[in-house]
């Protein structure tokens, strides 16, 4: 019947339109693709080479000329007075990553063991502890602001009721990355425990049951059959939490704008103020092609461990 | 169901799982604690919300705080911004992302590979990376503080792309040859045959989308932090902002302001958590 339709078709005549198959040359096919080259080209390749060219100028926003001057921006930011903000900037956002990414997998680990129960309450419980991960930043940062603020702020009267003195969260160096990182801690913790739960069934029983057949117990259940299988997921976690959290920069922003005295100026931060504020663009655009230079060997970096360390079963 | 509550009742239940309930009922406290606290300051009154000792829920409702951050505040105009924002660029997504996603699947044309990891390599390639030239550029075509400047960088992406096509790869050979046979064209294939296939991995990427649209932030900071085309997001900071000389003043505004920039987002993704859950364990899985 098929045969019959398709032969019946064959003898008419072709039609006109250039976006059939039968027409269609290669040609059409490449068009498909080409809007988003086009806009991938002018909005992400094109800047990059433009951001490399920038930095061997002295190009500001406050003289109207740019001419090429060579090192200058590189000298300046590893060896000159721009040094000791990169150090800075790269020891605030490793210190962020880390925190960050010790919260996503450990806590969610912890997280996930904890809430692993399947009754009502817990599904509940367990909605509520994720929920924050659909809060947009811009809201975390603005409500941990207020529950942080030192005179006024609920945190201080709770642990003013315990006996202990206000802390100035967001306004001295010891404490104003730390409450960035409980900003985030609250927003992100969630969204491990679930990953690390939809993994945990997908364990089977069966080696819990064989396991406990042989006498072992929970805790060495757990690192010799739960931890080893959920390293995949582990993985990805890591992966993916530190690229996101190497670009950091709403919750600084909104919460410390980088301070006080550089304390949480990440290295988004640290682009965004030669950029916006000193609108420096020759200095901005050097620090930015850094920054690019190290999200690429983190990319790749990452790939090559995860390449090495998953795959139990697929 | 009732199995489970049988075995419940009869089961006498260890110290342990006694302690780990009231952990975790503790933890959950904690947890909802920083959204019922928006949520309380939100509706006191200016006096009420900065008081020393602060009350733990309103003793007077004050729900005007609402209707004032939305018309004294301007945030209904933000609403329309972002909404119009976030419009856009899930359009250009999905549009030129589904034509793209069709050509890397089926496309016959030479060189094919090369440009498919163009477009995967434009994954490593942030915004926060690239903003300065962009920024230049937008200055120069006079799209600061214009809508087609907080969409076109962001028209393409390069995860939609690369999920669609995976996604398009996946449906059997026969349906779409099913397509051309009666006639179909390339574009009739793809919106009878390729989308309706494909239709939850599309739901869960616009999902995707649209929080990245809703929640962005970076971006519009940089290009449209003037009023007229200001979005949700960058409104509330300048809310704190303007304020931040007389910094408690405000608050019960403010929470107003966040609850109303996150209400959408949580109520849609409250109705689709099963789809969004399957969405993240799907991308762990792999």
């Amino acid at each position: 019947m098929s045969k019959t339709r398709t032969q019946a078709r064959n003898l008419q005549p072709p039609k006109k339109t250039i976006l059939t198959r039968k027409n269609g040359s290669k040609l059409v096919d490449f068009l498909f693709v080409l809007p988003a080259l086009v806009f991938l080209a002018i909005f992400t390749y094109y800047p990059v080479a433009k951001l490399v060219q920038i930095s061997f100028t002295d190009w500001n926003l406050l003289k109207p000329t740019w001419e090429y001057v060579g090192l200058k921006n590189w000298k300046w930011l590893f060896a000159g007075s721009g040094a000791k903000y990169l150090w800075n900037s790269l020891k605030v956002t490793f210190l962020y990553s880390m925190g960050e990414i010790l919260v996503t997998i450990v806590g969610g680990m912890i997280f996930a063991l904890l809430f692993n129960r399947a009754t009502r309450g817990f599904t509940l419980m367990r909605a509520v502890v994720f929920v924050p991960k659909y809060v947009a930043m811009s809201s975390c940062a603005v409500v941990f602001l207020w529950i942080l603020n030192t005179d006024y702020g609920v945190l201080n009267y709770l642990l003013g009721l315990m006996g202990i003195e206000p802390i100035d969260w967001l306004n001295q160096e010891s404490t104003a990355l730390l409450s960035v990182l409980i900003t985030t801690c609250w927003r992100v913790i969630g969204y491990g425990m679930m990953i690390y739960l939809a993994a945990m069934k997908g364990i089977s029983s069966q080696y819990y049951e064989a396991s406990a057949i042989d006498g072992a117990n929970k805790t060495q259940q757990f690192f010799g059959i739960t931890l080893p299988l959920l390293a995949p997921t582990t993985v990805f976690l890591l992966v993916t939490t530190f690229l996101s959290s190497m670009k950091v920069f709403q919750s600084v922003d909104i919460l410390t704008s980088g301070g006080p005295a550089r304390s949480t100026e990440v290295f988004v931060y640290l682009i965004y103020r030669y950029a916006m504020v000193d609108f420096r663009m020759d200095r901005a655009a050097t620090s930015a092609v850094m920054f690019f230079v190290i999200l690429l060997v983190i990319t790749v970096a990452t790939m090559k461990v995860s390449d090495n360390n998953v795959n139990y079963d697929s | 169901m009732p199995k489970n509550t049988l075995i419940d009742h009869h089961e006498k239940h260890s110290a342990g799982y006694h302690v780990q309930t009231i952990v975790v009922v503790l933890i959950t406290i904690v947890m909802f604690f920083p959204l019922y606290w928006m949520i309380a300051t939100s509706l006191k009154s200016a006096e009420e919300s900065q008081l020393i000792i602060p009350t733990m829920y309103p003793h007077e409702f004050h729900p005007e705080n609402y209707v004032n951050v939305m018309t004294r505040a301007n945030f209904s105009k933000y609403y329309l911004n972002t909404i119009i924002m976030t419009a856009g660029i899930m359009l250009l997504q999905i549009g030129l992302g589904t034509l793209a996603a069709y050509g890397f699947a089926f496309g016959k044309y030479p060189g094919r590979n090369i440009t498919f990891y163009i477009v995967l390599g434009a994954m490593m390639i942030p915004i926060q990376v690239t903003f300065i030239p962009i920024y230049i550029m937008c200055a120069g075509w006079g799209l600061v503080n214009t809508f087609l400047g907080l969409i076109l960088p962001d028209a393409i992406s390069a995860y939609y792309i690369f999920m669609m096509r995976n996604s398009f790869l996946s449906v059997d050979q026969s349906y779409i040859d099913a397509g051309y046979m009666d006639g179909l064209g390339r574009l009739g294939v793809i919106w009878n045959v390729l989308l309706p296939m494909c239709k939850s991995t599309l739901f869960t990427v616009l999902l995707v989308t649209f929080s990245n649209g809703w929640n962005a932030y970076f971006w519009p900071k940089i290009i449209a932090s003037d009023e007229p085309r200001r979005v949700l997001t960058i409104g509330l900071a300048f809310l704190k902002n303007t304020f931040a000389g007389q910094a408690v003043a405000n608050q019960h505004e403010i929470m107003a302001g966040a609850v109303l920039a996150v209400l959408p987002l949580v109520i849609l993704f409250m109705c689709f958590q099963k789809y969004m859950m399957t969405g993240y364990s799907k991308a762990a899985m792999k």
